[in-house]
């Protein structure tokens, strides 16, 4: 067994969740794609495999190959981020390799011959901690603080890639629509506990006096149509990542979550306390929205006087 | 041809109780199929082999939630339990579809909670996979997929066998009615073993611990609607984001 890590690298989603295994040992990256992701991953790690894509093949069309390098290399840990191809060369590195495969991880240690594996469990209400004898394959959450550089960048080293399976992109359409909400600095986004249309004035006049776009959650576009639907926030929404995020009367729902992942400050205005929202806010209100909303409209507004 | 949607049932995440040391209990032993799965077994329906659809399900997997949603046949694992070992799930599934005959596409939801599951299943098959697809059709022998990728809606076409790792983009808007729920009872469902599927009886993986998180480092500043706003004001200032 070596002693090493090897990150599956099909993104630059899977970059970012190197400083969760970092303290494990040296990282070899296993890259598939361009030149450009190749380059970006050798000033991260130590040491870079690099699988090149051709023109219209998508990368999941390498994956035998790759995880044949990967298993090759018998690594104590196999990790990625939640990106599909990388998934799907892990799930081939498991299978070759019988390693057991973990999601939702944020942290591995070394445990003598093993690895002690801590993931968020129950949507992020608990810790779950796991001892495992490794090799041990592991789908990283996002961490937030910057992995450090490298000194001297990797050198890349081509690696096999024979054998790709038969796919093909045949269409490419850009779909993120006009909403203005991928830009926006600012988001106000309205949930099920406002009540009525009628009340989405008073959300609005918020959004006015932050100077932010307006969006949703999925029921309010989708249920109540009170928007349309590329206003809503989530897994089958609009991912944005403004730099401000007030969640009005929304509950937190991983999915809603998912979409705000790269938001800088989040702000949740809710009466329950123990709404999911608060575990992925930075600050927030416990309240009745009714009386929160315009009192903070009146605190910005007089905040600028 | 025959293709095969798996699928798993586990224990609804939002009936779970947590105690303050973090300890896990189920006071409502409630079962939901994974919010993929719905959408997994429509795309294998609309792309389904001359042989039909079979689901593929283990442990306190439901045949019938399969059945009533046009799948002609099912497989059980009924001794194979849903752990946290996403490999290993994908390890069974993998097995009983290979078992059932599936020789061309096999379905998995590709879910939030258990994001390994579909890769598992297609690396113990061997096949090629494609995540994150909304939907599918057959034109001309391959499948052609579509799927978003930030901000881009990409079809890609592939020649069977392959896995597909569908994402529900909804809550399923038409349950089955009363007449698919007779019909499926008429359907054919196979009880087989992990032993019978050639596989080793391994024991599920659970935590050994489980704990809270660190204190939430959310901010609260509650009381007076007033005082809460300027005070969350002053911090929004701070921050530079107001
Ligand atoms: C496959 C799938 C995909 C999905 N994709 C998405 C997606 O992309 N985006 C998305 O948003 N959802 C998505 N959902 C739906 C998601 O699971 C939730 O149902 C949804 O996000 C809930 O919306 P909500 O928070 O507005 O409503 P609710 O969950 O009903 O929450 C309303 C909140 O308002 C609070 N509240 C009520 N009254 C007041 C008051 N007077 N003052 C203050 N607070 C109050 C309540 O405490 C509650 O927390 C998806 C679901 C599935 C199954």
């Amino acid at each position: 067994m070596g002693n090493d890590v090897w990150l599956i690298v099909t993104d630059p989603a899977d970059l970012a969740v190197l400083p969760r295994v970092q303290n494990l040992g040296p990282v070899t990256a296993l890259v598939i794609g361009d030149r450009e992701l190749a380059d970006l991953a050798s000033r991260a790690v130590a040491a870079v495999q690099w699988i090149e894509t051709a023109d219209a093949v998508p990368a999941e069309a390498y994956v035998a190959a790759a995880a044949q390098s990967a298993a090759a290399a018998t690594p104590r840990v196999i990790a990625c981020s939640g990106a599909p191809a990388s998934r799907a060369v892990l799930g081939a590195v498991a299978a070759r390799c019988s390693a057991p495969l973990l999601p939702a991880v944020a942290g591995v240690t070394s445990d003598g011959a093993g690895v002690v594996v801590e993931r968020t469990a129950i949507q992020g209400a608990v810790i779950a901690t796991y001892r495992l004898t490794s090799p041990v394959c592991v789908v990283l959450v996002p961490d937030e603080t910057a992995a450090g550089s490298v000194p001297e960048p990797a050198t890349v080293v081509a690696a096999p890639s024979a054998a790709v399976a038969a796919m093909q992109v045949v269409s490419r359409v850009a779909t993120a629509k006009a909403s203005g909400l991928a830009d926006a600095a600012r988001v106000v986004s309205v949930g099920r506990g406002v009540r009525s249309r009628a009340d989405l004035g008073m959300v609005e006049e918020l959004a006015g006096a932050l100077d932010a776009a307006v969006a949703c959650s999925m029921p309010v576009a989708d249920d109540l149509g009170w928007f349309p639907k590329d206003r809503y926030v989530g897994r089958s929404g609009q991912c944005i990542a403004p730099r401000l995020y007030v969640a009005v009367g929304i509950s937190g729902a991983p999915q809603h979550l998912e979409g705000i992942r790269g938001a800088k400050v989040v702000v949740a205005i809710n009466s329950d306390p123990d709404a999911a929202i608060f575990r992925a806010a930075d600050c927030g209100v416990v309240g009745d929205l009714y009386e929160v909303v315009p009192a903070l409209t009146a605190a910005l507004a007089a905040a600028h006087r | 041809m025959t293709t095969a949607a798996a699928y798993t049932w586990s224990r609804d995440p939002g009936s779970a109780h947590v105690s303050a040391d973090g300890t896990v209990t189920w006071p409502a032993a409630k079962l939901t199929p994974g919010e993929d799965d719905h959408a997994a077994l429509a795309v294998a329906v609309a792309i389904g082999g001359s042989e039909g659809v079979v689901g593929v399900t283990l442990g306190a997997g439901d045949a019938s939630w399969a059945l009533a949603r046009k799948a002609t046949r099912a497989i059980v694992v009924s001794d194979a339990p849903l752990g946290d070992d996403d490999a290993a799930t994908g390890a069974v599934l993998a097995a009983a579809a290979r078992r059932a005959g599936a020789d061309d596409v096999v379905v998995v939801g590709d879910s939030e909670a258990h994001p390994g599951v579909a890769p598992a299943v297609a690396g113990h098959l061997g096949w090629p996979i494609m995540l994150g697809v909304t939907s599918a059709q057959r034109i001309d022998g391959r499948v052609h997929v579509t799927r978003q990728v930030a901000g881009v809606e990409e079809t890609v076409a592939i020649t069977p066998p392959v896995v597909l790792g569908v994402t529900a983009v909804s809550v399923e808007r038409s349950a089955p009615g009363m007449k698919e729920m007779l019909a499926a009872r008429k359907r054919p469902v196979e009880k087989v073993t992990v032993a019978e599927l050639g596989l080793e009886q391994r024991a599920a993986l659970h935590p050994t611990t489980t704990r809270c998180p660190e204190a939430t480092r959310a901010r609260i500043f509650d009381g007076d609607p007033d005082r809460a706003a300027a005070d969350l004001v002053a911090f929004l200032r701070s921050e530079g984001v107001a």
